[in-house]
């Protein structure tokens, strides 16, 4: 790969200005890494300026009442070593752990696997379950977006130009679920994922599904199924019938449409079952 | 541009190294500058584990981490392992129990390891522990003396 300028800004500021001052398709961004080298190896992206964020103060987590705030810049060990996270939202611990390995959490960001927007994210699903969203930076100022506006497909983002992930914030810390389907048990990608939170504020489920392209969605039509807070099997089973027979699943390389619509009814029974409501 | 100096502390010794490529990785940094072949390179895509470092004592794969990224930490590889406590307990774990083959991925299971017992040691359940070292792949599938050794470096820090 060719060489590039490498640049660590201190202050947001420096970073928008140094995006700025360079054309779209000839700046990167690097947090953790773990995705840019790969990028950078194969020849996807050939920028001609990095732009670090290791220098910025945004390696952060905030709690405040029932809402948690990530700095896009803290590793991902470091948000599922948060003594609070694992009791208080189950399903995000789930599915931090999911992500890579150790050494690589150790690496990764929450704000770099957004900013990546894989179709098999294991965040993005947990993230639109919990109603999360993402607070931007750039040249016009601040903004917030919900993670479903955020992101758009496969390495697509409603990020603009000049922009940066400074934080994610999660509403309210809800009983929740991670599951997913691979090959290998550990370090290795969804052929098929759910994600599930139940709202103690509206009484209502969230219902996430990922590991398919575009994008990780929401599907409203099995959160009405669902109902209340104590779902029956009834109810389960038409989210789940809803699910494999109606959302819009599909096949791509890692596994065919057929295979993901009969995974998608075990995995919404499971991580409803998973779901400890009340016992938080 | 191309910042000009990057400093680490490697194994100890504070290391001041030049001329330093942008796209550089840290696995490359220790093989072909300092010298320190202990590292291997496996797969190169953060895959395999056979590359893992101690950065500021946190388990890290050199092969996904660029070098001036690291500029101002703390490595500490499989050749300064044996003076840190935890490392030189692994690494007796590793001898007793015959822990490898061919010996390709030890390095990493090793500095895997000793990561993850100096971040959790025994409050890390061990069937947690043992899921957190599946970052590591052995070639040789030889993971039952490897387990044997996770298991028993754990026990011993008590």
């Amino acid at each position: 790969m060719p060489a590039f300028d490498l640049v660590a800004p201190g202050t947001s500021d420096e970073a928008i200005a140094e995006l700025r001052a360079s054309d779209p398709g000839e700046v990167a961004v690097v947090a953790g890494g773990t995705d840019l080298l790969f990028d950078l190896d194969d020849g996807r992206i050939t920028p001609r300026k990095v732009v670090s964020l290791r220098r910025l103060p945004w390696r952060t987590l905030d709690w405040n009442g029932p809402t948690l705030t990530v700095g896009s810049t803290l590793p991902l060990r470091e948000l599922e070593n948060d003594p609070e996270l694992r009791r208080r939202i189950p399903g995000l611990y789930a599915a931090v752990r999911a992500v890579g390995s150790v050494a690589l959490r150790h690496q990764a960001t929450l704000g770099g696997n957004l900013g990546r927007s894989a179709p098999a994210s294991d965040l993005v699903p947990m993230l639109l379950a919990l109603d999360a969203e993402v607070d931007l930076v750039g040249p016009k100022g601040e903004r917030r977006l919900s993670v479903d506006r955020f992101v758009i497909g496969s390495r697509r983002t409603a990020l603009a130009a000049g922009e940066l992930i400074r934080s994610v914030r999660i509403p309210e810390a809800r009983p929740s679920a991670y599951l997913l389907q691979r090959v290998r048990p550990f370090h290795d990608i969804s052929h098929m994922a759910v994600a599930v939170a139940f709202s103690p504020t509206d009484a209502r489920w969230r219902v996430a599904v990922a590991g398919f392209p575009p994008r990780p969605l929401r599907f409203p039509e099995a959160e009405e199924a669902l109902g209340g807070s104590t779902p029956g099997a009834a109810d389960i089973a038409r989210a789940a019938e809803a699910l494999a027979t109606r959302a819009p699943i599909v096949a791509d390389k890692r596994a065919s449409e057929e295979y993901r619509r009969q995974l998608v009814r075990p995995l919404l029974a499971r991580a409803i079952a998973a779901t400890r409501i009340g016992d938080r | 541009m191309t910042p000009s100096e990057i400093q680490l502390r490697v194994n100890g010794r504070p290391s001041r190294i030049d001329s330093v490529p942008t796209d550089e990785r840290l696995l490359d940094t220790l093989r072909w500058r300092l010298g320190l072949k202990g590292t291997k390179e496996g797969c190169r895509t953060g895959m395999c584990g056979a590359c893992t470092v101690l950065r500021d004592g946190r388990g890290t794969l050199s092969c996904l981490l660029l070098t001036h990224e690291a500029d101002g930490a703390s490595i500490t590889t499989i050749e300064g392992i044996g003076s840190d406590p935890v490392g030189r307990r692994v690494l007796d774990a590793f001898d007793a129990a015959g822990a490898l083959q061919c010996g390709y991925c030890t390095p990493g299971f090793v500095m895997a390891l000793t990561g993850l017992l100096r971040e959790g040691g025994r409050s890390t359940p061990v069937d947690e522990m043992l899921e957190d070292l599946g970052g590591n792949l052995c070639r040789c599938t030889g993971y039952a003396t490897i387990v044997r050794a996770a298991r028993s470096a754990r026990e011993e820090g008590a």
